[in-house]
């Protein structure tokens, strides 16, 4: 545990972490400094001067908290005349040359400015000579949209470029008021954690051309989920809304603070996936491409199970340790080998040492934890004699190619149990749908051995059924998630103390040391 | 009244080469020096009573003293020729009428604080001045004075000039810091203060071209031959720059601690004919003006100056009479301070340009007295919340003139409102 010092803020005493900045250190306890530029993931730059602190006896008396260390007895004044006085007036400095534009602004809502605006500032504007006017809706690359005259100038897309990315794509041209970020001419943005700048700009002058104009933030539900996007298993904000007459719409993801995962940070490929979660759905059951009810197709499926010679189960490298389990369960009480084969779902050489994983598949690292093999020899020997193959999310026209894919539906038929159209869905003689990660629950351990737990965020109008409830209707003996986990808890070593129920938000690492530490 | 100790070969044709200067007592304190430990010069330096000449007026020594002991890191010299103040034109003569002076300085001071890599940072419009510079650096360099062996000893000194880009704001130490490392010219936050944290993150000192011009003299002459000049707080000579409506404007060696109003009158020719004094700025346009009143009693040393309100400053004094026009004079300020923010730090970007277009305003006759009321809180609500000081010269002296010349901004107003009202 790290050090404790006490402080003084407004005169009360207050024990924080030594070592951390004031607007940091303070802010663990409760108490706000407000500020701009200072982001904990870029560090303190000390340019929008909204966290000057009065120090009483200190030298200097008046210092950046960003740029402050937490020390022991430190005399720290907050809400003196003097300081308050300093807030409204870099607040006023801040909005006089800001178009306040924002009934039409997409950062309304979660802006700095508005709420700093409300709690700090609240007087009427003394700005009685033309404001600077700059360039506006910029194509800066990568999706994001620049307003130079919405800006601060708290370069924490600069920073972010240049820390971060190590890109430094972003600039602050010229000075004075005429200071503006830029990209250098003809070199936009380019890298693949771009749209980061625009969670990061504390006001609206970066947005995303994606999001921008599409809701208002206060519409939005912000439901935690985890991006499945890969195998890192970013901590992600699902940012969703039912408008009147309409479905339950997700309209972006946005990271979520996992110190252990992800930091601030996600990538710009994953942020887009929730299109996925959108469009191109299977909604409706189908038997041999056309649409039917859902009890005729669980029922036609049940038929093929019953009158099959040899079934082999395939399951998605995406499913939770849940849906693995009560597929394995449901495979072995029907007597047919089960696959994770899903080669198909990496991208070889895509990957980076920051986020961006080569396996696109959210939850491989189960498979060795249950003991799914997802070889290709191991796939090749179970579809081997088989007459029924059924597929549990796993679109295996990612991992085979076409002929390999014909050869394998000429002597096999082909069922799946999906969430989205895709080629497999089109080639089988049943799909029934299934509900997405973003309107279940689950638990998947990213590339790292981590296990998060992720809940239900988006409720459909007309909800599909979960998959392992799907399981459980052709014949599955897990009936629900809870059954599958105390399943889990009694098959699987390392889940054996481990409450799947109460994953701590930070997620857990599967090495004995961590579990152990959970448990006691 | 005028001394010769800083521009003591001046006037002697061709002293900014290495020949003419040597044969006028360049480098011979040399010998002296490296005899000395480098804490001795320190110690020397600082019983000379040197105060920075870059306008804070910092004792040079002291300065010197708070580097580090026992690091393992190079300490670094960065030499301030950005002079950029306007109206202030000292540190220029130096370059070009005797640069030697101040690669002697250079080669002394290195020794004391054990550099062996110097900066001479110089204003980019400087292009006359670092010509004649480098020049000066090469033959000192041919002549053994610069390189791995100084004047023969084992001590090894690089000496290298950089050149600014353009802005003033890179006078400030810790931006000249930056640009030298290839960055924006932006002031870092402080603490680290550069002796502990500067140049490429190594100990540094940073003095002003005059302060090491100083050096030789101290050195050849010492510490008490220094404080023969000047006043028992303020020893020593300086370079004033004076200008603006005076008969004799120009830059003239004088003894600290001179009464202001004499200097103006016996070395400057005092005002024009049948003008009247109407203010003074005493040390560059950064320092708030003197009313005459004020100039009766005013002595140009840093304490006198501090005892009426204003700065000593760079030593650029500027004149004004009574053709005047203090609102325009102001306007010109705020434009040059608004011009020259780095941009970096929101109430100096944001502020200074709303005051140039509230002085412009009023100028246009469409003020109101609470355009004048906002103009002076803007001062205060600027100064001293920035990450350095260059919104403060700004709004000190546009606060001085506020205060002191306020009728002449109601005026404007004054003059508007009737002209509205008769319309």
């Amino acid at each position: 545990m790290a050090e404790k010092v006490k402080l003084f803020v407004n005169g009360q005493e207050v024990e924080v972490e030594s070592g951390k900045n004031l607007i940091d250190a303070i802010g663990a306890v409760g108490i706000e400094i407000p500020h701009l530029c200072y982001h904990p993931a870029l560090g303190a730059d000390g340019n929008c001067r909204m966290c000057l602190v009065g120090i009483e006896d200190g030298r200097p008396p008046l210092v950046p908290a960003c740029k402050t260390r937490a020390a022991e007895g430190m005399k720290v004044q907050l809400d003196t005349d003097k300081i308050k006085k300093i807030q409204r007036d870099i607040m006023e400095l801040e909005l006089i040359n800001h178009p306040i534009d924002c009934p039409i602004c997409d950062q309304a809502g979660e802006c700095k400015l508005q709420d700093y605006y409300m709690k700090y500032d609240g007087q009427q504007s003394r700005m009685t000579v033309k404001p600077v006017l700059k360039a506006k809706k910029l194509d800066f690359g990568c999706g994001v949209v620049h307003d130079q005259e919405r800006c601060i100038l708290c370069a924490r897309c600069v920073r972010f470029t240049r820390l971060i990315t190590k890109t430094g794509e972003l600039g602050i041209v010229n000075r004075t008021d005429y200071a503006r970020v830029n990209i250098f001419p003809g070199r936009p943005l380019a890298n693949r954690y771009a749209l980061n700048v625009v969670d990061l700009c504390p006001v609206g002058a970066m947005t995303s051309k994606d999001f921008r104009f599409k809701q208002r933030s206060w519409f939005l539900t912000k439901s935690k989920g985890i991006c499945h996007g890969c195998s890192k298993g970013c901590n992600i904000f699902i940012d969703h809304n039912r408008e009147k007459y309409k479905d339950d719409i997700i309209y972006r993801f946005r990271p979520r603070l996992n110190e252990k995962v992800n930091g601030y940070f996600m990538c710009d490929e994953g942020r887009m996936t929730y299109k996925l979660e959108n469009d191109n759905r299977l909604s409706a059951p189908q038997i041999d491409g056309k649409e039917t009810g859902f009890n005729e197709a669980v029922e036609a499926i049940r038929r093929a199970v019953s009158q099959a010679n040899k079934i082999v189960v395939a399951v998605s490298p995406n499913a939770s340790l849940e849906q693995m389990h009560a597929v394995q369960q449901f495979a072995s009480a029907v007597n047919a080998p089960l696959t994770g084969y899903s080669d198909g779902y990496f991208r070889k050489g895509d990957g980076d040492d920051f986020l961006i994983q080569d396996d696109k598949s959210a939850n491989r690292y189960a498979f060795t934890l249950l003991g799914i093999d997802d070889s290709k020899a191991g796939f090749e020997a179970a579809v081997k004699g088989a007459d029924l193959l059924l597929s549990f999310q796993n679109d295996l026209s990612r991992s085979l190619n076409e002929t390999e894919m014909t050869q394998l539906l000429a002597t096999v038929k082909l069922i799946m149990i999906d969430s989205s159209h895709n080629t497999s869905v089109a080639k089988a003689v049943v799909a029934l749908p299934v509900a997405s990660y973003s309107e279940d629950s689950g638990s998947i351990v990213n590339c790292d051995g981590r296990l998060q737990r992720y809940e239900v965020a988006v409720v459909k109008n007309q909800p599909a059924c979960t998959l392992i409830h799907a399981v459980h209707l052709l014949g599955g003996e897990v009936k629900n998630g809870q059954e599958a986990r105390i399943g889990l808890q009694a098959s699987v070593a390392v889940l054996k103390d481990v409450d799947l129920e109460q994953i701590p938000a930070e997620g857990i690492a599967l090495t004995e040391n961590e579990v152990a530490h959970v448990a006691a | 009244m005028q001394v010769q100790v800083l521009s003591a070969r001046f006037d002697i044709p061709d002293a900014n080469t290495i020949e003419v200067a040597k044969k006028h007592g360049a480098y011979a304190t040399l010998e002296k020096v490296f005899a000395m430990q480098p804490e001795e010069i320190i110690e020397l330096v600082k019983a000379s009573g040197l105060r920075g000449r870059g306008g804070a007026g910092f004792p040079t020594g002291l300065k010197w003293s708070f580097l580090p002991k026992n690091i393992d890191k190079p300490v670094y010299l960065a030499v301030n020729s950005d002079e950029s103040e306007p109206a202030t034109f000292k540190d220029r003569y130096i370059l070009v009428r005797d640069p030697h002076s101040l690669i002697e300085g250079i080669i002394i001071c290195c020794y004391a604080i054990k550099s062996h890599a110097a900066y001479i940072y110089i204003r980019g419009e400087y292009t006359t001045q670092v010509k004649v510079l480098q020049a000066a650096i090469d033959e000192a360099y041919a002549a053994g004075y610069l390189g791995d062996n100084v004047a023969g000893t084992d001590f090894k000194l690089d000496v290298t000039v950089h050149r600014g880009a353009g802005a003033y704001v890179c006078g400030e130490e810790t931006a000249l810091l930056e640009s030298i490392e290839g960055r924006k010219g932006q002031p870092r936050s402080k603490p680290p203060f550069p002796a502990v944290e500067g140049l490429y993150g190594c100990p540094t000192i940073i003095n002003n071209v005059q302060s090491i011009a100083s050096l030789p003299f101290i050195l050849t002459n010492g510490p008490d031959a220094y404080k023969a000049f000047g006043t028992e707080k303020s020893p020593g000579t300086h370079l004033f720059g004076i200008s603006g409506l005076v008969k004799r404007p120009g830059m003239y060696e004088l003894p600290l601690g001179l009464p202001l109003l004499e200097v103006i009158e016996k070395v400057a020719g005092g005002v024009r004919d049948g003008r009247s004094l109407k203010g003074v700025i005493p040390g560059g346009s950064s320092t708030p003006v003197l009313t005459p009143e004020e100039a009766q009693t005013v002595t140009l040393d840093y304490e006198s100056m501090a005892a009426h309100k204003t700065m000593f400053g760079s030593g650029g004094i500027v004149v004004l009479d009574d053709t005047v026009d203090m609102v325009k004079l102001v306007e010109n300020l705020i434009s040059f301070y608004h011009h020259e923010s780095c941009g970096q730090c929101t109430p100096c970007r944001e502020g200074l340009g709303w005051m140039l277009k509230i002085v412009k305003k009023i100028i246009r006759g469409e003020g109101a007295t609470a355009d004048i009321d906002l103009l002076t809180e803007l001062c205060d609500n600027i100064e001293m919340k920035t990450v350095c000081v260059l919104s403060a010269a700004c709004t000190m002296s546009t606060r001085s003139y506020l205060n002191k010349f306020r009728h002449e901004f109601e005026a404007y107003v004054t003059n508007s409102a009737s002209s509205q009202a008769a319309m």
